[in-house]
């Protein structure tokens, strides 16, 4: 079993235009994928049909060899973060991630004791600060879906672009947790991005997509940031 | 300027992604309000009947006279309530080249058409023309209108006033209402002074000096002015947003801790509750339910259908208020739902377990209706079993076909988003079911025995509940996606 998510046939179309649009892809346990391409590729789309959030049209993915839509055992290993629909914001931080860690059957104080090693990563503004998720600012929500999502243990994480709201040091900080997850706990990652250095940085396989088309599978390698540059300045 | 924002807003309006129905709604709520501006006028075309009838011993003008004030009163407290602060989304327009006193201007304009402002003269001007007109002449005639406009307009900016600055700090609400509180019980309760006798007397004085009427648009200025310089003063982000900064307690709810995940999923449903504006109104409204059957039980002799209706409502109005909108409460964060370890049947559990919870709570609180005899509480008992056994499961079954996001922030008066067929449809099995079952009995004189089978069918679907939910779990997984996809658009 060495393939962690095998898609086959995978489209999506909403009115006529195809949105995703995948033969087949393979990612193997432990890759750490970047997902890049411009605005409406289908990436958060893809994503979506990965999460089993929309029914595709045609096609199935599959998480250990089981298909998404049909079984729910994805979802003990899977854990993710797309945008802000993903956290109940009338919760406090500190009383979602109990929440999320009680789902994996971990008790408070565990969930407290995670939630040391992130002490660098929210920066003193997530914690104890009374407040609401819904009146953190994006960045910081961003940060409280990551952690949420870390502190489940998974095997495959996916993130849409989180470091699209949050500040540089926190962007370093999450690539260094990244980086680890996948080389050191052989953690799948699936990390979509606009900005090409992150993802060249972190990825060690880079998926290119263009209108619903995955059209450049690269390994990562010294000259990856140049010929990815190349192509979106070709588009321009 | 004003008239941009005005184009602006209609733009806002026509292409909202919910235009087609917000407009049905419109309609339908239009209706609504022509129908009761319709009540008023009726009311009002026969004021001087119903004054003579009520205060025979008393002349028509002076009754009328000491009751103003009581109104603008009530007036004043409705519009608390239910008015809404005008809604320019003023934001995108704050950075630009714009005078703060244009945006002032457009939002104090845009507040005055409702309906709260049509009422008071469409209420007065019948009797005014009646009676007024041909007894004191045009001159007191008109005195009267301006005083009820300038009444109307003081009301209407003091509580748009008052509104903003309870966002800002709660303290505001309890000094209102604690001073309507003093009012009212120095004039009921110690008879210190009377509000009749000081309304009587204003508007005496305004009948003797017409030009009076003065006092009260200079009132309505200031009210304006002042409303004006609050927002001039507030026009900034913070504050417009009314999100208060004070600490946010982590509240645990350790009953709930018993029932596993369900209970958990039931203790964040009910931060749900507690912690947003909307659902929280709904079931604060639900209390006031409790009681609808002063309305009825009071009569003399009432038959068993009162009973039975208002049994089912009292018992079960959190389940009919909050359930009609089942999942779209949670519309906002529902992808979460979805990915998360979450299972369908916990997630359905925990419904149960909320309505269980505060069903309980309403049959307890109707507990004093033992008053009006045994057989009401044994209804309403009845009624509660119903409602548990049968209308949860109407509630989740339409739940699972409605798609329709909801915004926690906004208030629930007049509020009609996320309404749509599906509750409609809902409220006819809802209303009619108990009474298909009670109704073929009575007929045959047995009513006992139709309360009773209610009452059985109830704990039927109690007992094969477990049944009924996996099919409810089976359409869930079918229809997630479209729900899901309906959450989305905002």
């Amino acid at each position: 079993m060495n393939n962690m998510i095998e898609i086959l046939n995978l489209k999506k179309g909403y009115n006529g235009v195809t949105v995703v649009n995948i033969p087949q892809l393979s990612i193997k346990r432990g890759e750490s994928i970047g997902l890049v391409g411009n605005n409406g590729a289908g990436k958060t789309t893809l994503f979506r049909m990965m999460l089993d959030l929309i029914r595709p049209d045609a096609g199935e993915v599959l998480s250990k060899e089981k298909n998404v839509a049909n079984t729910e055992e994805w979802k003990d290993y899977t854990t993710s973060y797309l945008d802000e629909g993903f956290l109940i914001d009338y919760l406090t931080p500190e009383e979602y991630f109990h929440f999320i860690g009680g789902l994996h059957n971990k008790n408070k104080a565990q969930i407290d004791s995670e939630l040391v090693q992130f002490t660098e990563f929210f920066n003193g503004e997530i914690l104890k600060k009374g407040k609401y998720i819904r009146d953190l600012s994006k960045g910081n929500q961003t940060k409280v879906g990551i952690a949420a999502s870390l502190i489940q243990n998974p095997e495959v994480l996916m993130l849409d672009e989180p470091f699209a709201n949050i500040d540089p040091s926190t962007q370093i900080r999450l690539k260094n947790i990244v980086k680890e997850l996948s080389r050191e706990q052989q953690i799948t990652t699936i990390v979509s991005s606009h900005d090409l250095n992150h993802v060249t940085e972190v990825c060690d396989r880079i998926l290119l997509m263009e209108k619903g088309k995955i059209i450049k599978d690269i390994a990562t390698n010294s000259n990856t940031l140049q010929e990815l540059e190349q192509y979106f300045s070709v588009l321009s | 300027m004003t008239l941009t924002f005005l184009i602006h807003q209609s733009k806002a309006f026509w292409r909202s992604k919910n235009t087609g129905k917000s407009i049905a709604m419109r309609i339908v709520m239009g209706i609504l309000i022509l129908y009761l501006l319709l009540n008023v006028l009726v009311v009002a075309f026969f004021i001087d009947r119903i004054l003579e009838k009520t205060y025979p011993n008393q002349e028509i003008i002076p009754s009328f006279n000491s009751l103003l004030m009581y109104y603008f009163l009530i007036d004043l407290l409705m519009r608390f309530q239910m008015q809404e602060l005008p809604t320019l989304a003023v934001r995108p327009y704050l950075h630009l080249r714009i005078n703060k006193n244009q945006l002032i201007n457009y939002l104090s304009l845009t507040s005055l058409g409702t309906a709260f402002n049509l009422s008071p003269l469409l209420l007065t001007l019948p009797f005014l023309i009646k009676v007024i007109l041909p007894e004191h002449g045009p001159a007191t005639f008109s005195a009267y209108i301006l005083a009820i406009t300038g009444m109307t307009l003081t009301n209407h900016f003091f509580s748009l006033w008052l509104k903003r600055k309870v966002n800002l700090n709660a303290m505001w609400m309890l000094l209102f209402f604690g001073t309507l509180i003093l009012l009212v019980s120095l004039d009921f309760y110690f008879n210190l002074f009377s509000i009749s006798a000081l309304s009587a007397q204003i508007f005496k004085s305004l009948i003797n000096t017409p030009i009076y009427c003065l006092i009260f648009l200079l009132l309505a200025g200031i009210i304006y002015l002042i409303n004006y310089r609050y927002l001039k003063n507030n026009l900034y982000l913070e504050e417009l947003h009314s999100a208060d900064n004070s600490h946010k307690s982590s509240t645990e709810i350790p009953f709930l801790g018993k029932f596993g995940m369900a209970g958990d999923l039931a203790a964040n449903e009910l931060k749900l509750i507690l912690r947003n504006k909307r659902p929280r109104s709904v079931t604060m409204m639900s209390l006031f339910f409790m009681f609808y059957g002063l309305i009825f039980y009071n009569r003399p002799d009432f038959s068993v259908y009162p009973i039975i209706f208002c049994g089912m409502f009292m018992t079960g109005i959190f389940i009919i208020n909050y359930g009609q909108f089942m999942f779209s409460w949670q519309s906002a964060h529902f992808d979460g739902i979805l990915v998360s370890k979450i299972k369908a049947k916990d997630f359905f559990r925990a419904k149960f377990l909320l309505f269980t919870m505060f069903s309980t709570i309403s049959f307890l609180l109707t507990i004093p209706y033992v008053y009006f005899g045994w057989r009401v509480l044994a209804i309403h008992f009845i009624m509660l079993i119903w409602n548990l056994g049968v209308n949860t499961l109407l509630v989740l079954f339409f739940a699972n076909r409605n798609f329709r996001r909801i915004d926690l922030s906004k208030g629930s008066a007049f509020n009609w988003e996320g309404v749509g067929a599906s509750q409609w449809i809902l409220s006819l099995p809802l209303l009619l079911g108990p009474f298909i079952i009670f109704l073929p009995f009575n007929l045959l004189d047995y009513p006992e025995a139709g309360i009773v089978t209610i009452g059985l069918i109830g704990l039927l679907f109690i007992v094969t509940r477990a049944y009924w939910v996996n099919k409810l779990i089976e359409q869930f997984q079918e229809k997630r996606y479209t729900i899901a996809e309906g959450f989305r658009n905002e």
